[in-house]
């Protein structure tokens, strides 16, 4: 309920200031309006397992003003940024590995470059309705995906070449070995990953962390610690269009960055205390709507 | 993979630049939004502009202010605004170093499978931060 109310306080601060003739009396409201809405939703972020940019740029580009372009290039940096954090301590408790990353990342760069660029080359609305489309299909992807755990993989060819696999403790002492199968599919769809990333400024851990899982047969604490790793490499390189393009204002960036990080911190600790499968429902509708309203803006249908 | 690792295995050398990268940027990032919120430092854009031009594509925001495109914001750092946006390509820049350093660790370990998706790796990072890349301009 607090979490509800914190994100409807984050989403109506701000418009009511500036909404009669654009006047910027108090333009400060804006970017403490974001910063209030990052808040909580860094905390859902962390509580229903998916990560901020997801839910920032589509929540984002339909109830605030800023321009699309804005949208995006805060969304990829707060995926970014969160990810940044997590990493060393991701690493040296080898819930990520870093061999594992260095294929995938560098697929999804290239690609993530890709997306940037013709994401500024395409009409608004284009953009804007792919994004409401994509959404909801990540909305689809969380209601119905599974968790592959304890299966046996066998290592393909490209997997042994390329010496992924290996093992991690988890917090019970147990020790889990893993290997990946299906890697030449692994990279490519990291490729497409990498290029939706990059295109809406999304992380994009909905995604990695099913192929990791699902297709690689990674074990998932693995998949979701190798996953945010691989979005800081990946979205690095197509953070750089944004910026070479002016996409990034820090008024918009920076108050969304700090929300979020704090946020998360918050989650991290209210973790064990929340029931996760019901934020993680409240997550996918949040995600529907927020979708089901870019779509419509991208259509013309709600503006 | 939990026990200790030496320094000079490529996930810990990876995770102690890593470490120390994000705080020394984190940090930078806390004190330029200070410096520019308080208006400690003067802005390029005026802060009461900015609702009427963040409506605008990137594009016309950039012709509408004469703001710097491309690489030129370097040359802007005495203004708020541009020294926020050298925290944010801080963070950018963060894992291309680190992987940079892997470079030589990999190298070391033998694996110099790694050692050459980790080098090309920092050379798309380094292309793109320099826009060396089609469709960049």
């Amino acid at each position: 309920m607090l979490l509800a109310a914190g994100l409807a306080a984050g989403l109506a601060a701000a418009p009511s200031a500036f909404a009669a003739d654009g006047a910027a009396a108090a333009w400060w409201l804006w970017p403490l309006g974001l910063f209030v809405l990052c808040f909580f939703l860094g905390i859902l972020a962390v509580i229903a397992g998916v990560g901020g940019g997801v839910l920032f740029v589509p929540i984002v580009a339909s109830f605030f003003p800023f321009h699309l372009d804005y949208v995006r290039g805060a969304g990829l940096v707060l995926a970014l940024t969160g990810t940044l954090a997590a990493g060393p301590s991701l690493l040296r408790s080898g819930l990520a590995s870093l061999r594992l990353v260095m294929p995938l990342a560098l697929a999804g760069s290239v690609f993530s470059l890709a997306g940037a660029v013709i994401g500024f080359a395409l009409p608004v609305n284009v953009v804007q309705t792919a994004l409401g489309a994509t959404i909801i299909a990540v909305a689809v992807l969380l209601w119905v995906a599974k968790v592959a755990e304890d299966e046996r993989v066998h290592a393909d060819a490209l997997g042994r070449l390329l010496g992924l696999s290996g093992e991690f403790h988890d917090a019970a002492g147990g020790r889990t070995a893993w290997r990946t199968r299906h890697t030449a599919l692994g990279i490519a769809a990291f490729g497409g990953i990498g290029f939706v990333g990059g295109l809406f400024g999304l992380g994009a851990g909905w995604a990695n962390v099913p192929a990791l899982n699902l297709l690689m047969g990674v074990p998932l604490k693995l998949a979701v610690g190798t996953s945010g790793l691989a979005i800081s490499l990946i979205n690095s390189s197509a953070a750089w269009v944004y910026i070479g393009r002016g996409a990034l204002l820090p008024m918009i960036a920076m108050p969304s960055i700090l929300g979020v990080m704090l946020g998360a911190r918050i989650g991290a600790r209210l973790l064990h205390g929340m029931p996760s499968a019901l934020v993680r429902h409240i997550v996918i509708v949040v995600l529907a709507v927020a979708g089901a309203r870019a779509l419509a803006r991208g259509l013309g249908l709600w503006v | 993979m939990s026990q200790p690792r030496s320094e000079h295995d490529p996930q810990e050398r990876y995770a102690r630049w890593l470490e120390l990268g994000s705080r020394l940027v984190f940090v930078f990032g806390c004190v330029a939004l200070g410096l520019y919120l308080t208006g400690l430092l003067p802005a390029l854009v005026p802060v009461r502009d900015l609702p009427r031009l963040w409506t605008l594509p990137a594009g016309e925001f950039l012709r509408a202010t004469q703001a710097p495109a491309g690489f030129e914001w370097i040359g802007f750092l005495r203004y708020g605004d541009y020294l926020n946006v050298a925290a944010i390509a801080g963070f950018s820049l963060l894992s291309m170093v680190c992987t940079v350093r892997v470079v030589p660790a990999f190298l070391k370990n033998g694996e110099r499978l790694h050692a050459l998706l980790a080098a090309l790796e920092a050379l798309v990072l380094l292309a793109a931060a320099l826009n060396l890349f089609p469709g960049a301009h």
